[in-house]
């Protein structure tokens, strides 16, 4: 479903990905943990084509979409929640989980069939829908984020750092909906970043390490 | 006091109107202006030069359609065509050729370019229209004078100053308001403006909105520069005085702020006004008066809005 091929990424001039593999089959669970900086979330953006690739590919669905635009992400099925969620203040939770499905002018029928999945994966966004994102604490944020990128993620999901800064309840909130998630749409590839496995154990069936910029053997990673 | 206002009562109330027209002309400018730079985070100084043009433009269509034997009434849709006209020919230009370029550069440099612009436009203007002063006098002709009540004494004052300039702003402000918090398209570039990339995952072509909102901003300044025209003689040297009281507007009210600009418009314009009637000397100096009283005590503008942290 999604594939990095020796993919090669530099920031402001200095090389942070280098050469990564990694695939993440469809309906595939897929955790990449690393420490702080070791290249996470630039692996996500640059999956999700928010920043210039250098060297290697980026296949999605066996289609190369190196050079294509980012935008086109949402209308291949990807879904991505940012760890700092990014939600639009302004809307309120409702418009922030449409906005996506507008913008691919899904019909209304469809629109509405996703929306009740999200809300019955989600449950507790029906008490947030009408209230202002603004106004949401980090972590309602980060289950608006989850749904919002579930609305338009009917092949694969990011999810970055879902679990860092949630309180305990919340994170166990958190896993349990991803579990429901797993549950009820089995064909939906989920690649979560985290820097401990410890959380993702049950939710994952395959681990990759990510150590500056490189992807770990899987036999040097299993030392943990 | 009371001596003094029924020596000056009249003053102060046709400086009123006059404010009040002349908000409704830098509220159009400064939305625009407030637009654009929350799309492209630049500070387009050549905004001035697109309501300077508009209004030359204007003029010039006027002129055109009078020589033409075209009926009068006809100078109110050219104003709205002439704005229309620049924005769609110069929004594009403006955006791809040059402000695109310079997306990622340093913000000073982003200045400096728009800076080179208005500075090119300013000649190119100079060269198109000259330097004697142009009017565009039909449209402000053709509705006459009315008399305005003013305690026992009335006011005459233009119907187009009164009613057409305020009535266009208003519908504006309405409009803009309703578009983007009703629309798609509104909302699509309220993303864009809040958090470029988080729109672009979510399936926006945030440099098509981009351009269609540089675009759209630099037609509000035609427009408010074309509004402007009847009651104005164009001169060079209009566009850089609008840019500079546009920004004062925006920085009062705060940015991303539609019904602040507005607000902001109307205290800029009347105190403006205002000087102009009794202290002549303060004219150039209340505007940013008013912008530095108001920043000292909420630098986020009267209704700008602190960003929220993200962590």
């Amino acid at each position: 479903m999604l594939r990095l091929e020796n993919v090669s990424v530099d920031i402001a001039g200095a090389p942070v990905l280098r050469g990564v593999n990694l695939a993440v089959p469809p309906g595939g669970r897929v955790a990449l943990i690393g420490r702080n900086g070791a290249g996470k979330t630039t692996t996500l953006r640059a999956l999700m084509g928010l920043l210039p690739v250098r060297g290697g590919n980026i296949v999605v669905d066996g289609q190369n979409c190196t050079g294509a635009p980012a935008y086109r992400r949402a209308a291949l099925g990807i879904g991505y929640a940012p760890e700092e969620r990014r939600l639009f203040g302004s809307f309120t939770v409702l418009e922030n989980l449409r906005l996506p499905a507008e913008v691919l002018r899904l019909p209304q029928p469809e629109m509405a069939r996703r929306l009740d999945l999200v809300l019955t994966l989600l449950p507790e966004l029906r008490d947030f829908a009408p209230r202002k994102a603004a106004g949401l604490s980090g972590g309602q944020g980060k289950m608006v984020a989850l749904g919002r990128a579930l609305m338009v993620g009917t092949r694969a999901v990011l999810l970055d750092e879902p679990f860092q800064g949630l309180a305990p309840a919340l994170a166990q909130r958190y896993a349990e909906a991803l579990a429901r998630l797993r549950d009820a749409l089995p064909d939906v590839a989920i690649l979560i970043t985290e820097s401990s496995p410890a959380l993702l154990r049950q939710l994952v069936e395959q681990t990759f390490v990510i150590e500056r910029g490189e992807i770990l053997d899987p036999a040097d990673a299993l030392t943990d | 006091m009371m001596e003094w206002l029924s020596d000056n009562g009249l003053l102060l109330g046709l400086a009123v109107l006059d404010g009040l027209a002349s908000a409704a002309a830098i509220f159009m400018v400064a939305v625009g202006l407030n637009l654009v730079f929350g799309v492209l985070r630049i500070l387009n100084v050549a905004h001035g030069s697109l309501y300077a043009i508009g209004a030359y433009t204007a003029a010039s269509l006027t002129a055109a359609m009078v020589a033409a034997g075209l009926p009068a009434w006809l100078s109110y849709p050219m104003l709205v065509i002439a704005a229309a006209l620049v924005g769609v020919i110069l929004g594009p230009l403006i955006e791809r050729v040059l402000l695109k370029r310079v997306e990622t550069q340093e913000p000073v440099l982003q200045l400096l370019v728009t800076f080179a612009l208005f500075m090119i436009l300013e000649d190119v203007q100079k060269l198109i229209w000259g330097v004697q002063p142009v009017s565009n006098e039909t449209p402000m002709q053709l509705l006459g004078t009315v008399d305005v009540p003013f305690g026992a004494d009335v006011i005459p004052f233009t119907a187009y100053q009164l009613f057409v300039l305020p009535g266009i702003a208003l519908l504006t402000l309405v409009g803009l308001a309703w578009f983007m918090r009703r629309t798609l398209t509104g909302r699509v570039i309220v993303a864009v403006t809040t958090d470029r990339e988080a729109a672009t995952s979510q399936g926006i072509d945030a440099a098509k909105v981009t351009m269609l909102t540089f675009t759209f901003g630099a037609a509000l300044a035609a427009l408010g520069g074309a509004l402007a025209s009847p009651m104005t003689s164009m001169v060079p040297g209009i566009g850089a005085s609008t840019i500079v009281l546009s920004f004062a507007v925006v920085a009062t009210a705060g940015l991303g702020q539609i019904e602040g600009a507005a607000l902001a418009a109307v205290m800029i314009g009347l105190g403006r006004s205002i000087a102009v009637y009794l202290e002549p000397e303060l004219e150039v100096v209340i505007p940013y008066l008013i912008m530095v009283l108001v920043l000292l005590v909420r630098p986020q503008g009267l209704f700008g809005v602190t960003e929220t942290r993200r962590i």
